[in-house]
């Protein structure tokens, strides 16, 4: 019996009625990893613990929430005594001594790790394209990317090589990838889920979440992500709902905003037509639109691109060939050590933001670009917290278009503009969701909801109601070119 | 933006740039920072930054020890070490 492209939920029956063995489900799994490994969705894989972990299961019977399930982990999350690179030259042979909290939780649920999954490097791009170890191709056709930082993450489980995937979202690497590759991911409220052993780009940001097949299978990974964690300050100490618990209840009278300042004339008129029948769609669902403002969200972008990569320069300024990671070879003095471990470790859009950083931050520039990026920051947050007076949801689409063709996007201005509907939502902490949502040529697009902070149930439960009604994340890509 | 601002930061950065990649890359955030001017045209007065989107204080926990010293593991990972220290080459003469 095939695996490939099943859910959380039919492998977890499928291992409970016995149709299959935990140890071959694993196998199967790596079978697939290796069929499909022209998409170069895996920096590492962990086949020899893997397997060890499944036959450990066939022989003792376990009744965790996620037994025998196989994931795959993005590659930012440390991953004790497993290879853990971020994507990046610098990290290209670090051998972390702990686990991520969230690896952990995962793993203590039952989980089995079978890999790491590519990635941009230190998690800044959307496409793919930045990492060491190469670009990874979107299952959805030859040359297209997957979308970034989380494309390995979310090419695994568009292939259906994995059901599930953790992911990062810092200005988007959930939702964009998941947008870009037809599957669903969820960036969490910023604090529920620990930060320990993620490898910080931008830590105001920077929030974990899952990418999976569908909106039930995040909220069950979602109940085992979160947790409160003492070792990460910025965690949230608040109750942590059942996340599956409210998915089918009725959305009826709900009410959905829309952005007025989104002008989606200029998008692609294919792209347009998708947003609008999924407004019909909720509408038949007994959803009502809502125009709401947000007068300061055309400054998302420019926002994002000071606050991000300030707290990058400071965040990578660890990376220094002292204490991990690579070392120039024979360096003439420690400053030279510095220099050119870190000018040979990173990569080209890394050094970018670094400096850019580095900039914003400078004597005389803090208060004309950090400081006042913060305080556009708070007007940000604000719009959206009179937007929630009036509306349950906010909706947009997650992405400008669809997936575009490697080595298209060589101005790093367009590059960042693809994060135009996503990055709002990190600025002011709120959790969003990518849901499949149409086609245009062939190639996935997908509808983004924002919810309120810790607001995750609702957005699920509405996020859910889309796909009992709607086949969009039932569609598989012809690999055959791929593989 | 030019070249010596330029030069000033990536020292700042400890980063080096070679010759050819020296133009480009001081066009590109010469863009970049033409890009987020933007910022300009919002009217900031009296708004307070904000720097987290949780504005809570960090918590602080009692001062237990919870983890025990794993010199030689982090040791281990370094490019060069001894016994006790991280190595890299001599400092003061």
């Amino acid at each position: 019996m095939s695996i490939q492209f099943k859910t959380i939920k039919e492998l977890s029956l499928m291992l409970e009625k016995k149709d299959i063995s935990n140890h071959e489900l694993i196998e199967e799994t790596f079978n697939l990893v290796e069929k499909y490994d022209k998409l170069n969705a895996f920096i590492t894989l962990n086949k020899e613990k893997a397997l060890e972990k499944a036959k450990a299961l066939d022989n003792k019977s376990s009744d965790l929430a996620l037994s025998g399930i196989p994931i795959a982990q993005k590659d930012l999350f440390v991953t004790k005594n497993l290879r853990t690179t971020c994507g990046s030259n610098i990290l290209s042979n670090f051998i972390p001594p702990y686990s991520a909290t969230v690896i952990e939780n995962l793993e203590s649920s039952g989980c089995i790790s079978i890999g790491k999954t590519n990635m941009d490097e230190f998690a800044m791009g959307s496409s793919n394209e930045t990492s060491f170890f190469g670009k990874v191709n979107n299952p959805w056709g030859a040359n297209l990317v997957p979308g970034g930082s989380s494309g390995g993450s979310a090419a695994a489980v568009a292939a259906g090589i994995v059901p599930a995937a953790t992911g990062t979202d810092t200005g988007g690497s959930i939702r964009q990838p998941a947008s870009l590759c037809g599957i669903t991911g969820i960036k969490p409220t910023y604090g529920r889920i620990s930060r320990w052993g993620m490898i910080a780009f931008a830590s105001s940001l920077d929030q974990a979440g899952p990418m999976a097949r569908t909106v039930e299978d995040c909220a069950i990974l979602m109940n085992q992500m979160c947790s409160h964690d003492s070792k990460d300050t910025t965690s949230l100490d608040e109750a942590i709902p059942d996340f599956t618990k409210n998915l089918d209840k009725e959305i009826k009278g709900k009410k959905i905003g829309i952005v007025k300042e989104f002008d989606l004339s200029k998008l692609d008129k294919n792209v347009v037509k998708v947003f609008e029948e999924s407004k019909k769609h909720y509408e038949s669902l007994g959803v009502e639109f809502i125009e709401v403002s947000l007068p300061n969200i055309s400054l998302s972008v420019p926002t994002y691109y000071v606050v991000a990569p300030a707290e990058c320069s400071s965040n990578l300024s660890r990376f220094d060939g002292v204490k991990y990671g690579k070392r120039c070879e024979n360096p003439k003095d420690l400053e030279d050590l510095y220099i050119r471990s870190r000018s040979e470790g990173f990569g080209d859009e890394v050094k970018r933001r670094i400096l850019i950083g580095a900039y914003v931050l400078s004597a005389g520039f803090y208060d004309a670009y950090y400081k006042k990026a913060q305080q556009v920051r708070r007007l940000i947050k604000n719009d959206f917290d009179d937007a929630f007076k009036k509306v349950d949801l906010i909706m947009t689409p997650t992405t400008r278009g669809p997936a575009f063709e490697a080595g298209s996007m060589s101005d790093p201005i367009e590059m960042y503009l693809e994060d135009l509907f996503t990055v709002p939502a990190n600025l002011a902490g709120l959790p969003g969701i990518s849901i499949p949502s149409g086609y245009v040529d062939n190639k996935p697009l997908g509808l983004q909801l924002i919810g309120n902070s810790l607001q995750e149930e609702q957005l699920l439960n509405v996020a859910h109601n889309f796909q009992k009604t709607t086949d969009w994340h039932l569609k598989t890509p012809d690999m055959e070119i791929k593989s | 933006m030019d070249k010596e601002t330029v030069a000033t930061i990536s020292y700042l950065a400890r980063l080096r740039f070679d010759e050819d990649n020296k133009e480009k890359i001081t066009k590109d955030l010469e863009n970049i920072i033409e890009f987020v001017d933007q910022l300009e045209s919002a009217d900031t007065s009296d708004i307070e930054p904000l720097a987290n989107p949780l504005e809570k204080t960090a918590k602080t926990r009692s001062d237990e020890i919870t983890a025990e010293n794993r010199k030689e593991t982090f040791l281990e990972n370094a490019p060069d070490s001894n016994e006790d220290y991280f190595l890299v080459p001599r400092v003061v003469e």
